[in-house]
C-alpha cells in the first residue's frame, strides 16, 4: 500500500515536471518565432533576445536534470518492491568520482597549457621581478605536487573504498610516526619558503638606493598623475590644504595659495549671505510648492515637484542652514590652514616651481626609481603587474616602492608579439564608481636622449616667465644636467 | 491554590511537557533545536539572496556590453536598459560579500549547528541560557532585515567592498553607497555582533559546564571542539569589529577623525579632518577579519570530521592531533591579520613578521588534511550526500589552502594582492569549503532536525553539479589573478590587457549560473523532505554520538525524556574488531569493564581504548590548567 502511494506521488511529480517542460518548450518556440519577426522590434520589455534563449536553455537543462533525478528514484522503488539491492549508490558514486578525477586532472592540464601562456609571471619587466618570479616557481612547484597527489588520493580512496556490505573498515586511528612525518615535512618545506620569501621581501622593500630617482604618483577619483622633480632634483612640498582647481596636486606655490585663500574667503562671504537670506528663500520655496500643489501641477512635473519638496523639507527642518554652516566652518578651517602655510617660509621655497606634472609615467630602462605615493581622497592602489609593483596610496600617509625597469616598451612589444602593447598602472583598491577605468600609461624608454626630449616637452608647474628667471638661467635649462642618470 | 500551582509546575518539570502556543513554539522559541532551525532557514534565505546577487554581477562581467531585460526587471533604475549601474555593481559585490561571510557562513553555519549539536552531543537539556539563545536569533534576524532594507533605498546599498575601508566608506560624497546605505550596513553589523556574542557566550558556557556524566573533554566529538574554538574566536574578536564600526560611525556622523586625514574631495574642498589613519581601521577590521575566516571554517571542519568518521565507519585518524591543530589554528589566527595588509603601507619589517606567522598556519592545516585522507584510507565509505559534501570540503580545503601559501608570502602578495587570485583563494578555502561543510551538516543532521530523510538521489546530483561548477568557476580565476586582473572591476573591456579574459569570464559565468540553479535541487529536496520525506529511523547513519539517542519522533524540549545518557567512551569507536556491529555508541555500557570506563578521573582507562591513553597527557594538563575536569 505504501509503495503504491509513493508511486502515485511520483507519477504526479513526473506529470508536473513534464507540463513544465512542455510549457518551457512552447515559450521557447514562440520566442524563437518572435526572433524571426524583424519588422516589429521588441519595445520596452526588450531583453536582447538571445539572452532569454540562453536563460530558457539553462532552465530546460535544470528541468531535465530534475527529471533524470526522479527517474533514478525508479531504481529505489524497484528495490523496495523486490526487497533486493539492485544497484549500490556507493558504487555509482565511486565510479563517478573516478571519472571526475580524470576529467579534473585533464582540466588542470588544459588550464596550464592554455592559460599558462597568458600569465605574466614569467616575464617580469623589473629587476626585482625575477626574484619574485623564481619565488613563485618554487611555491608553485611544491604546492602543485601536493595538490595533484592529495586530490588523486582523495578521489581514488572514494572509488577504492566505497561501501560494500561484506567489508569492515580497518580499526586504525593512530600512527605516531606517520603523524610526525606529515607535521615535520610541511614544516621543513614551509621554513624553506618562509626564509626565501623573507629574503626576497626584504630585498625588495628594505634596500635603500640613494641613486634612485623619486617620482611622485598621485591618485585621485578617478585618475593618476605623476610628478617629476625639476632641475633642483627635489620634489617640492605639497599639502592637501593647498589643492584647488588650478593646483590639483596642492603644491606649495605661493601665488596659487594666495588665490586659493582669497577665493575661499569670498566663498565664505557668499555662503554667509545665503545663510542670512535662507529664511526668506525657504518661505519663497514653500510658497512656490504650495501654489504648485494647489494648481495640481505636482503630477505633471514629478521631478520638479520632488526636488522642490525636498528643498522645502530640508529648509524647514533646519538641515539646509545646518549644511551651509558646516560648509562655512570647513572653509574657514581651510583658510586658517592656508594662512598658516603661507607664513611658513620653509614650505614655499620654490622647489616645486620647476616640478613637472605629467599624465604619463615615462621611465628609463635600467634606472632605479623610488615611487612616492599620495592619494587625494580615498585609498587607491597603484598596481603595475608587469613590473611586479603594488602599493596602496593612502590619504594622510606617504608610501613608497623602489624598483628598476629592465625592459623598454618596445622590447615588451616585440617579446609579446603585440605592437599595440603598453604598460599601465592600474587602480587596484575599490575607490568608487569609475574604479574599473582608473589607469595611467607607463612608457619605458631605452635611451637618455628620448627621455630628455620628452622631459623638455613637459610644462613646469610654474612656467619660468612668471618666475622671472634671468635669460642666462633659461639657456642652461636645455642642458638639463640634473636629469642625467647614473650609468 | 498555590499548592496546586506548585504541583502543576512539578509535573511540568518532570515530564518536560510545556503547553506551548504557536508563538512560543515556533517564533520566540527557547528550544535550541527550534532556534537552530530558525538560524538554518534564515541562513538559507540569505544564501539564496547572496548567491543570486553573485549571479547578477557575473552576468555583467561575462557580457559587459549586452543588455539584460531580466536585470532591468529585477533592479529597475539600477539597470536602465538592462545594463547594470557601476555603483550598484559595487553595491552587489559588497552585499554579496557581507551576506555570505556574516549571514550565511557565520550565523547560518555556526548558528545552526552549534545550536543543534552542542546540547545534543554533550548531553545537555538545552543551552546554558535559552533566553540569550533566543535573543541571539532575533538580533540576527533584525540585523538581516536591516541589511536587506539597505538594498532598497534610493542611494543604494553600501558599496565599498565587504571590508568597507574608510575613507571611501566614511565619505558620503565619495560614493553614493556611503550615505544611508553605509549607515544601515553599520547598524546591521552592530546588531549582528550582539547576536554573535550572545551565541558565543552561550556555546562556551554550555560546552564547559553542561556536559553529561562521563563526557570528559577528550570524549567530545570534534564538532563540539570546533564549535568551542569558534565561539572563543568570536567572543574575542567580534568586539574589536564593534569598536572599529563605532569609530567609523563617529567619523561619519560626529566629525571625529579616527580614520580620516588629509582629504580633499572633488566639489567639496579640503576636509577638516586631520591626524587619523585609514590603516588603523584596517588593523582593527582584520583583527576580527582573520579570525572570522576560521569562525567560518572551523565549524565546517568539525562537521566534516564527524561526517567522515561516521560514514567511513572508521575512527577519525589522530583525534588528539585534530584537536591540537584546531587549537593552534585558532591561536595563530589572532596574530596573522597583517597578511591582509602587506602592501597597505604598513612597515615592511612588520610585514615579514606577519608572513612568518601566517605560513606557520599551513602546518596544522596540512595535518588536518592528511588526517582526513588517513581516515578515508581502508575505510568502508558510505557515500551518502553528506559524505560526498565532506569530501568536497576536503578537496576545496586542500586546493584553497595551498594557494594560501602564495598569498601569505609577502613578496608574492605584491603581485597577487587584490587580484582574482585572492578571489579564487578565499572562495575555495572559505566560501565553497564552508558551504560544503554546511551542506554536509544539513544532509547529515536533517533526520535529527525534522525526523525525516532527504532524498539521496537529488543529493547526489546536487553534490556533483555543485562540486564541478564550483571548480569551473574558481579554478580559472587563479590564472586570471596571476595575469594581474584586479578584482572588483565593473568591466574589463576598457583595459586591453584584461579583455583577453573575456571567454574565460563567460565560462565562469555559465558555470556559476548552472551551479546556482542547481541549488534549486537542494531547495526542493530540503523543503519537500520537511513535509514529505521518508520517516527516519532513530539512528539512520548508525552513528555513535549522543544526538541520536534523543528521540527524533517527537520534539522534546529537554532532549531526553528521562535521565540524561551517560557516556562511556570516545565518539569515534567505529568498526572495533572485538564487536560484530561496526559502531559502538557512546552511551552503551561496555560489558567487560563496566565501571572503570566512565570516569576519566580515575585515569584507569582500559588498554583497548588507545585513544584516551594517547591524549591523556595533553588533556589532563589542559584540564588542570583550566579546571575543566568534570
Amino acid at each position: 500500500m505504501k509503495i503504491l502511494s509513493r508511486t502515485f506521488t511520483f507519477n504526479i511529480l513526473i506529470k508536473k515536471l513534464l507540463i513544465l517542460l512542455v510549457g518551457a518548450f512552447v515559450t521557447l518556440l514562440s520566442h524563437a518565432q518572435a526572433l524571426t519577426n524583424v519588422i516589429e522590434p521588441p519595445k520596452e520589455f526588450d531583453p536582447s533576445s538571445w539572452n532569454w534563449v540562453n536563460i530558457f536553455i539553462i532552465i530546460l537543462v535544470l528541468l531535465i536534470v530534475l527529471v533524470i533525478a526522479r527517474a533514478f528514484d525508479i531504481g529505489g522503488l524497484a528495490e523496495k518492491i523486490t526487497g533486493k539491492k539492485i544497484v549500490s549508490s556507493h558504487k555509482i558514486n565511486g565510479y563517478v568520482s573516478l571519472v571526475v578525477l580524470i576529467l579534473g586532472l585533464f582540466g588542470v592540464w588544459w588550464e596550464l597549457v592554455n592559460h599558462g601562456k597568458l600569465l605574466l609571471l614569467w616575464d617580469a619587466a623589473s629587476e626585482h621581478g625575477a626574484d619574485l618570479d623564481s619565488m613563485f616557481m618554487w611555491t608553485f612547484g611544491f604546492t602543485f605536487v601536493v595538490f595533484i597527489i592529495t586530490e588523486i588520493l582523495l578521489f581514488y580512496f572514494l572509488f577504492r573504498y566505497h561501501y560494500r556490505e561484506d567489508r569492515k573498515a580497518e580499526y586504525y586511528f593512530h600512527n605516531n610516526k606517520l603523524e610526525i612525518m606529515w607535521t615535520i615535512i610541511p614544516a621543513i618545506v614551509l621554513t624553506f619558503l618562509v626564509l626565501r620569501g623573507f629574503t626576497v621581501w626584504t630585498k625588495i622593500t628594505q634596500t635603500p638606493n640613494k641613486d634612485a630617482q623619486e617620482i611622485e604618483i598621485f591618485g585621485y577619483q578617478f585618475g593618476w598623475k605623476a610628478r617629476y622633480a625639476g632641475e633642483d632634483k627635489q620634489l617640492g612640498e605639497s599639502s592637501f590644504t593647498l589643492i584647488s582647481g588650478t593646483n590639483p596636486l596642492g603644491l606649495a606655490v605661493e601665488s596659487e595659495a594666495t588665490t586659493l585663500k582669497s577665493n575661499l574667503e569670498s566663498e565664505i562671504l557668499d555662503l554667509k549671505s545665503i545663510l542670512a537670506s535662507s529664511p526668506d528663500s525657504i518661505r519663497l520655496w514653500r510658497a512656490a510648492l504650495n501654489s504648485m500643489e494647489s494648481k495640481g501641477l505636482g503630477n505633471a512635473y514629478v521631478e520638479e515637484h520632488k526636488l522642490l519638496k525636498e528643498k522645502v523639507l530640508d529648509g524647514e527642518s533646519g538641515a539646509y542652514a545646518n549644511q551651509i554652516e558646516k560648509d562655512i566652518m570647513r572653509k574657514e578651517t581651510n583658510v586658517k590652514r592656508v594662512i598658516a602655510y603661507l607664513s611658513k617660509a620653509t614650505i614655499f621655497n620654490k622647489s616645486s616651481y620647476d616640478d613637472r606634472v605629467t599624465t604619463e609615467i615615462i621611465l628609463l630602462k635600467n634606472k632605479p626609481y623610488l615611487f612616492l605615493f599620495r592619494a587625494r581622497d580615498v585609498i587607491h592602489s597603484a598596481y603595475m603587474p608587469e613590473f611586479r609593483v603594488q602599493m596602496n596610496c593612502v590619504p594622510g600617509m606617504s608610501t613608497v616602492f623602489p624598483f628598476t625597469p629592465i625592459k623598454t616598451t618596445e622590447e615588451a612589444r616585440i617579446s609579446k608579439g603585440n605592437p599595440a602593447f603598453d604598460y599601465y598602472l592600474y587602480c587596484n583598491k575599490i575607490c568608487g564608481s569609475a574604479h574599473y577605468n582608473m589607469k595611467i600609461k607607463i612608457v619605458v624608454l631605452g635611451t637618455e636622449s628620448e627621455y630628455q626630449t620628452w622631459m623638455l616637452a613637459q610644462a613646469k608647474v610654474v612656467p619660468p616667465a612668471i618666475e622671472a628667471v634671468p635669460a642666462s638661467a633659461k639657456d642652461s635649462l636645455s642642458v638639463l644636467p640634473t636629469i642625467v642618470s647614473n650609468p | 491554590m498555590s499548592t496546586v500551582a506548585l504541583k502543576e509546575q512539578d509535573s511540568h518539570t518532570h515530564e518536560h511537557h510545556h503547553k506551548e502556543s504557536f508563538v512560543s513554539k515556533y517564533i520566540f522559541s527557547m528550544d535550541h533545536k527550534m532556534i537552530s532551525k530558525q538560524f538554518l532557514i534564515t541562513g538559507i534565505i540569505m544564501g539564496v539572496i547572496g548567491m543570486g546577487m553573485s549571479m547578477l554581477f557575473r552576468l555583467q562581467l561575462a557580457w559587459p556590453d549586452e543588455q539584460f531585460g531580466i536585470l532591468e526587471m529585477l533592479l529597475g533604475k539600477w539597470a536602465v536598459d538592462g545594463k547594470l549601474d557601476p555603483n550598484f555593481y559595487m553595491g552587489l559585490v559588497t552585499i554579496h560579500g557581507t551576506i555570505m561571510v556574516f549571514y550565511v557562513l557565520t550565523a547560518g553555519l555556526s548558528g545552526t549547528f552549534s545550536n543543534l549539536l552542542i546540547p545534543l552531543q554533550v548531553g545537555a537539556r538545552d543551552m546554558a541560557s535559552p533566553f540569550l539563545n533566543m535573543l541571539s536569533y532575533w538580533f540576527f534576524f533584525l540585523s538581516s532585515v536591516v541589511l536587506m532594507s539597505s538594498v532598497f533605498i534610493e542611494t543604494g546599498p553600501a558599496s565599498a567592498g565587504w571590508t568597507v575601508y574608510p575613507p571611501l566608506s566614511a565619505l558620503e560624497k565619495a560614493v553614493p553607497g556611503s550615505g544611508l546605505g553605509m549607515t544601515l550596513w553599520l547598524v546591521a553589523i552592530a546588531l549582528f555582533i550582539v547576536s554573535a556574542l550572545f551565541g558565543g557566550i552561550n556555546y562556551i558556557s554550555t560546552v564547559l559546564n553542561m556536559r553529561t556524566k562521563g563526557m570528559s573533554m577528550n570524549r567530545m566529538p570534534l564538532t563540539i571542539w570546533a564549535f568551542l574554538f569558534t565561539a572563543i574566536l568570536g567572543v574575542l574578536s567580534f568586539p574589536v569589529l564593534l569598536g572599529a564600526s563605532l569609530f567609523l560611525i563617529f567619523d561619519r556622523s560626529f566629525g571625529t577623525s579616527f580614520y580620516l586625514s588629509d582629504i580633499y574631495l572633488d566639489g567639496i574642498g579640503a576636509l577638516e579632518n586631520v591626524g587619523g589613519s585609514p590603516v588603523l581601521y584596517q588593523h582593527l577590521f582584520w583583527f576580527l577579519g582573520h579570525p572570522e575566516v576560521y569562525i567560518i571554517l572551523l565549524p565546517a571542519l568539525g562537521i566534516t570530521s564527524e561526517v567522515i568518521s561516521t560514514n567511513a565507519r572508521k575512527p577519525i585518524f589522530g583525534y588528539s592531533a585534530m584537536v591540537i591543530s584546531l587549537a593552534s589554528i585558532s591561536f595563530l589566527s589572532f596574530i596573522v591579520w597583517g597578511h591582509h595588509m602587506f602592501i597597505t603601507g604598513m612597515n615592511p619589517f612588520l610585514g615579514s613578521v606577519f608572513m612568518i606567522l601566517t605560513l606557520i598556519i599551513a602546518v596544522p592545516s596540512a595535518v588536518k588534511a592528511f588526517n582526513y585522507l588517513a581516515t578515508l584510507w581502508r575505510g568502508n565509505l558510505r557515500l551518502t550526500p553528506a559524505m560526498l559534501f565532506s569530501i568536497g570540503l576536503v578537496s576545496f580545503f586542500i586546493s584553497g589552502g595551498l594557494t594560501g601559501i602564495y598569498l601569505g608570502n609577502a613578496a608574492l602578495d605584491i603581485q597577487m594582492h587584490d587580484s582574482y587570485f585572492v578571489v579564487a583563494h578565499f572562495h575555495l578555502v572559505m566560501g565553497s569549503a564552508a558551504i560544503f561543510g554546511m551542506m554536509a551538516g544539513i544532509y547529515h543532521w536533517f533526520p535529527r532536525m525534522y525526523g525525516r530523510m532527504m532524498n539521496n538521489t537529488l543529493g547526489y546530483f546536487h553534490f556533483w553539479i555543485t562540486f564541478i561548477t564550483a571548480y569551473l568557476v574558481f579554478f580559472p580565476m587563479h590564472f586570471m589573478g596571476l595575469a594581474g586582473v584586479p578584482r572588483r572591476y565593473y568591466q574589463f573591456t576598457l583595459m586591453e590587457d584584461f579583455s583577453i579574459w573575456g571567454d574565460v569570464n563567460k565560462l565562469i559565468t555559465v558555470a556559476a549560473l548552472v551551479g546556482g540553479f542547481a541549488q534549486i535541487l537542494f531547495l526542493y529536496n530540503f523543503f519537500n523532505s520537511i513535509f514529505r520525506g521518508k520517516k527516519s529511523t532513530q539512528n539512520p547513519w548508525q552513528s555513535n554520538t549522543l544526538e541520536w539517542t534523543s528521540p527524533i519522533e517527537v520534539r522534546l524540549h529537554g532532549n531526553w525524556p528521562k535521565e540524561l545518557p551517560t557516556v562511556y567512551r570516545g565518539p569515534y569507536e567505529y568498526s572495533r574488531p572485538d564487536r560484530d556491529e561496526d559502531f559502538f555508541p557512546q552511551h552503551i555500557k561496555d560489558e567487560e569493564s563496566p565501571e572503570v570506563l566512565y570516569t576519566t578521573k580515575t585515569k584507569v582507562a582500559p588498554k583497548k581504548v588507545v585513544l584516551e591513553e594517547e591524549s591523556n597527557v595533553f588533556f589532563t594538563a589542559i584540564k588542570r590548567l583550566f579546571g575543566l575536569s568534570r
